[in-house]
């Protein structure tokens, strides 16, 4: 009764939020994707392996098609590499690089350097709430460098696991939607398995990026190596 | 009659027709080389800037220009060949796919431009071919052979024979990567152009960024360059609503503006100059005429009308600015003519046309016989107008007053 | 005796009124024109210049060596308050700034662009380039938090961003990992300097340090002059002194801009020698027609024992009168013209697109030098001077009696 109620709801959507982070990104995982591109002339489907600590570092292999296999990308914090077997190279991508589409996808390199920094760069708010699911809203921090104005996330109760987030800029138009269906048990939890990424701007409107996580271990320990410079060429094998 | 009295007069007063003569001749040379130079030097710039790689006319899909995305490109390059097949005016037709990638060698990436071109067609579109400064230039059948600009070599520091990698995206939002020799490294003295561009083979680049049959734009040499914009018109019916043809004039609007206002800047400096010389003619009829004052005053004293003695003036001059005037094209169109097979060569301003996006110093003049002409009547009208005040305040005098001048 | 020298030679312009009057138009209207032409191609050409001086080089700038060639924050400028001492204590320099700047991203929920992030300190900017004086919307300021950001014209149109949109800046720092930072549009600034146009973005200085994580070091060190003179001798005084230093003068960073003045400068020539040369030919035309008419005149005067001398001053006078009277005309035109478009610029907007294209404002200043009306007066008097000669010529040859006699 003492503590303003407002404060209290702030309080329980940054919770919910970081829960909500756990849940996806556990405190290690290993999973495997498929990645089905969707554009109004052609499907393409990719499938790759992902390691990841945390939000931190994570190294990603691409497994098919056969002719991109053994691409692999390492992301430690805030920086970014790749290493192309064709081409025997590591590149560090440059900064003017990191808003371009990752491998032609709906999202952008940045999107997967700071893809889960969520509980770091907005303050939540809970908007409503069902029996079945909360809908709060992700205001960025004024430090934080997110080109969004807002986000809004639904949360399905009581696993406390992503429905969907809403991007919107700063004017309040709606630039994309990210959906996170079929819910079901991989390793040790439930996990929604199926992500689509719809963009609404005129331009890219009608693509989509289907994200399919076929198998997924969370919280072993993984090895240290491959968080390395190195590991981009010797796991690419 | 007045032909005859004119042309005895002024070969009565052979120094002031002389002179009046050689001034107006000079002025006319000096308008019909200025108008060639000015016309001649626009000419070559938007020449020089539209060929080294805009080309004339441009066509792509009718939303790329607006939103350059890999959803805007032409899907059926073939079919576009086919329609314009047998459209006349098409000189050359040749496509390009261009991509924005990351170039690595060694520890360097840099991003950069790969475009895949028709070597044979595009060394007839642009001033690639022309601009090779060290190895060789492309050939059709070449494959992960690349052709470089000069900056970007230097930045990626590697010359010819040595390897540059490429990533990118492909035309099916693939990822495209490849390893590329320098087969040659070109110059054309445009820095941001050298800076980012690089060129192989298209049917190479298809393959590896799955664009078969795929194009970001066509290039249009037209048989008549000037005639580029109704070509562009012709172009956009023959493909439809689905295709956007566009010429130079849209592509490059600014350089348009840009010659526009050097024209206005020419003309307003021509027009001081006239100013000069038409008070110098008036001048000079002013004096010629007030010498005649008594031999005008006698014709009226024995009956002449005013209006005969103002015939026979106006005749003199007349004839006096005719033959200057031919006298002057002729000078002036010779030069014009002259400086056009061997163009004044400005060395030492490279970077001043640079600038204006011109990688050469050299101007040839234009020579346009109509626009000789014109320039020929313009003089012709100013020096006969030039006389006319001091004709008139002469016939004014009453035929005493006139006899006793002195 | 002078007066009366004057007074004949004023009574015979007096008598052939129109004549003269049509000289000293002749004078006066050709001068009026080559005024402003010099005035307005100076203009342009001294306005391109120092919108590269003042946006970006200064007339001197500083950089660590190799930075130019391969731009890094490892290549900075190290030991800034001993050049900024330096630069403070020399008389010369009027004014000099300090420039961060790194290659880097905007970007903005539905765009993004490369660019080029300069951290600036706005106020030295101001006393120092007048960097307000560009601004084309919103305000000259970074804010109580510094967290706003000026940005070039041409990318804000790119951009498509308005003044208090948000705006995230990116960049590699000296760490080697890509950091952002979220900053407010301030204000929208024009240079008509292509590059800043097109690609700058301006963040404080202090945010870049933080951003790029540079504590110390910067990459451009800019310098103004009180006087252009100065510029040769203070750089080699600097280079001399930080030899491991780059030091270069404005038009070896923009070789195109001193190629244009020359230019302009041979152009002007060219023109003023064809302006008085014509305008000489005009009043040589008047001079020999009058000498010629009254050779009579002149022969009694010699007859009655005037010394040749004196009918030379007279002439000259004459002479003199015409070309004084057309240059204070034509001065007094030419120079009220130049103070108009001094004050109120030649304004060419209809046309700037096409200027913009090539760095140049779609207003032009005139300038205004002592030394096009003292040029000027010095053509005008030859082109007055001059024309008597062959006169005078014709009149020695004459022999006064035969003048007396003829007609």
């Amino acid at each position: 009764m003492v503590f303003p109620p407002r404060l209290a709801r702030a309080d329980e959507a940054a919770e919910i939020i970081k829960k909500v982070e756990d849940n996806l990104n556990g405190r290690s995982a290993v999973l495997k994707i498929a990645m089905i591109i969707k554009t109004s002339r052609a499907t393409r489907t990719m499938k790759m392996e992902s390691f990841s600590v945390g939000s931190e570092k994570s190294f990603i292999k691409i497994t098919y098609p056969g002719k991109d296999y053994g691409i692999t990308f390492l992301k430690i914090n805030d920086a970014m590499w790749q290493y192309v077997p064709r081409i025997e190279k590591i590149i560090k991508i440059p900064a003017s690089m990191m808003l371009q589409s990752w491998m032609g996808t709906d999202f952008s390199n940045d999107d997967l350097v700071r893809e889960s920094s969520i509980s770091r760069d907005y303050t939540a708010k809970i908007l409503s709430q069902s029996d079945t699911a909360y809908e709060i809203e992700l205001l960025p921090q004024p430090e934080a460098a997110v080109v969004w104005g807002k986000l809004v996330m639904g949360v399905a109760k009581p696993e406390l696991l992503p429905q969907s987030v809403r991007y919107y800029d700063e004017e309040g138009v709606l630039v994309r939607i990210l959906e996170y269906t079929e819910v079901k048990r991989l390793g040790d939890r439930l996990y929604p398995s199926r992500w689509v990424m719809l963009p609404q701007d005129k331009e890219k409107y009608g693509n989509q990026t289907i994200i399919e996580i076929t198998e997924a271990t969370f919280d072993v320990e993984i090895d240290e190596e491959y968080f390395s410079k190195r590991a981009l060429q010797r796991f690419s094998e | 009659m007045f032909f005859k009295i004119a042309v005895r007069n002024i070969r009565a007063y052979k120094k002031r027709s002389i002179i009046t003569v050689i001034l107006l001749a000079c002025t006319t040379a000096l308008l019909v080389f200025a108008t060639a130079y000015m016309d001649g030097s626009h000419e070559r710039m938007i020449r020089s800037s539209v060929e080294i790689y805009p080309g004339y006319v441009q066509i792509t899909h009718r939303d790329f220009r607006d939103s350059p995305s890999l959803e805007n490109l032409i899907f059926d390059a073939g079919q576009v060949t086919a329609a314009l097949a047998d459209l006349p005016g098409i000189a050359v037709l040749t496509p390009r796919y261009e991509s924005f990638v990351l170039f690595a060698a060694g520890n360097k990436a840099v991003g950069g431009m790969l475009t895949g071109i028709d070597p044979a067609k595009e060394g007839r579109v642009s001033r690639l071919w022309e601009s090779r400064k060290q190895g060789e230039y492309l050939e059709e059948t070449d494959s992960a052979l690349v052709y470089m600009g000069s900056e970007l070599a230097r930045r990626l520091k590697v010359g010819v024979n040595d390897e540059v990698a490429f990533v990118g995206t492909g035309a099916d939002y693939s990822f495209s990567a490849d390893t590329l020799r320098v087969k040659g490294i070109f110059r054309t003295g445009l820095f941001d152009f050298d800076n980012r561009a690089a060129f192989v083979a298209k049917s190479y680049l298809d393959r590896v960024m799955g664009a078969e049959n795929y194009a970001t734009h066509f290039i249009v040499l037209p048989a008549r360059p000037e005639e580029a914009a109704e070509l562009a018109a012709a172009i956009g019916e023959r493909l439809g609503p689905e295709y956007e043809a566009a010429s130079w004039r849209q592509t490059m609007a600014g350089l348009v503006q840009a010659m526009r206002v050097d024209t206005i800047f020419g003309y307003i400096t021509l027009g001081i100059i006239f100013i000069v010389i038409f008070f110098v003619v008036m001048i000079y009829t002013m004096l010629a005429v007030s010498a005649r004052l008594r031999e005008i005053g006698i014709l009226r004293a024995v009956g002449t009308e005013p209006g005969q003695v103002w015939r026979m003036l106006v005749m003199e001059s007349v004839l006096l600015a005719l033959v200057s005037v031919v006298a002057g094209g002729l000078i002036g169109g010779s030069l014009a003519y002259y400086f056009k097979l061997h163009p004044i060569v400005f060395s030492g301003f490279e970077e001043q046309f640079k600038q204006y996006g011109l990688a050469m110093t050299d101007m040839p003049t234009a020579f346009a016989p109509l626009v000789i002409v014109r320039d020929m009547a313009l003089m012709f009208v100013l020096s006969v107008a030039a006389t006319l005040y001091p004709i008139h305040k002469v016939n004014g005098y009453r035929p005493i007053e006139a006899m006793h001048h002195v | 005796m002078f007066r009366i020298t004057c007074r004949i030679a004023w009574a015979s312009l007096a008598r052939r009124g129109s004549r003269s009057l049509l000289v000293v138009l002749m004078i006066a209207m050709s001068l009026w024109g080559l005024l402003f032409l010099e005035g307005i191609y100076d203009g342009m050409t001294e306005q391109m210049i120092s919108n590269a001086i003042r946006s970006d080089s200064g007339q001197i700038s500083l950089f660590a060596a190799g930075y130019r060639q391969d731009p890094d924050l490892d290549r900075l400028i190290s030991q800034t308050e001993e050049v900024g001492r330096l630069l403070d204590n020399d008389r010369r320099v009027r004014s000099h700034v300090q420039r961060l700047r790194q290659d880097g991203l905007a970007a903005t929920a539905h765009y993004a662009r490369s660019v080029t992030v300069f951290g600036v300190d706005l106020g030295a900017e101001r006393a120092h380039g007048r960097l307000d004086r560009y601004l084309i919307a919103g305000a000259y300021d970074f804010g109580d938090r510094k967290k706003g950001v000026l940005l070039g014209a041409r990318l804000a149109d790119k951009l498509k961003v308005k003044i208090g949109g948000k705006l995230i800046v990116s960049a590699q720092n000296s760490a080697q990992e890509v950091a952002g930072v979220a900053l407010t549009i301030t204000g929208i600034v024009r240079a008509n300097n292509m590059a800043l146009d097109e690609a700058a973005v301006f963040i404080d200085m202090d945010k870049a340090r933080e951003l790029f994580m540079t504590p110390t070091g910067v990459s451009q060190i800019c310098v103004i002059l009180q006087d252009e003179q100065d510029i040769a001798a203070l750089r080699q005084e600097l280079q001399q002194r930080f030899p491991d230093l780059e030091v270069l003068r404005w038009d070896e960073i923009y070789p195109a801009l001193l190629q244009g003045r020359v230019m302009m400068k041979g152009f002007n020539l060219v023109m003023s020698l064809l302006i008085f040369g014509v305008a000489g030919l005009g009043i040589f035309g008047v001079m020999v027609v009058s000498v010629l008419e009254r050779l009579r005149e002149f022969g009694i005067m010699l007859a009655i024992g005037t010394s040749f001398s004196r009918v030379r001053q007279i002439i000259f006078t004459e002479s003199f009168i015409l070309g004084a009277t057309g240059y204070l005309a034509g001065s007094l035109l030419g120079g009220a013209t130049l103070v108009y478009f001094y004050h109120h610029g030649l304004d060419l907007t209809v046309f700037s697109q096409g200027l913009q294209e090539f760095g140049m404002d779609a207003i032009t200043y005139a300038v205004i030098r002592p030394q096009y009306f003292l040029t000027a007066f010095g053509a005008v008097m030859l082109a007055t001077l001059v024309s008597v000669l062959i006169p005078l010529r014709l009149l020695k040859k004459s022999n006064p009696i035969e003048a007396i006699n003829k007609v």
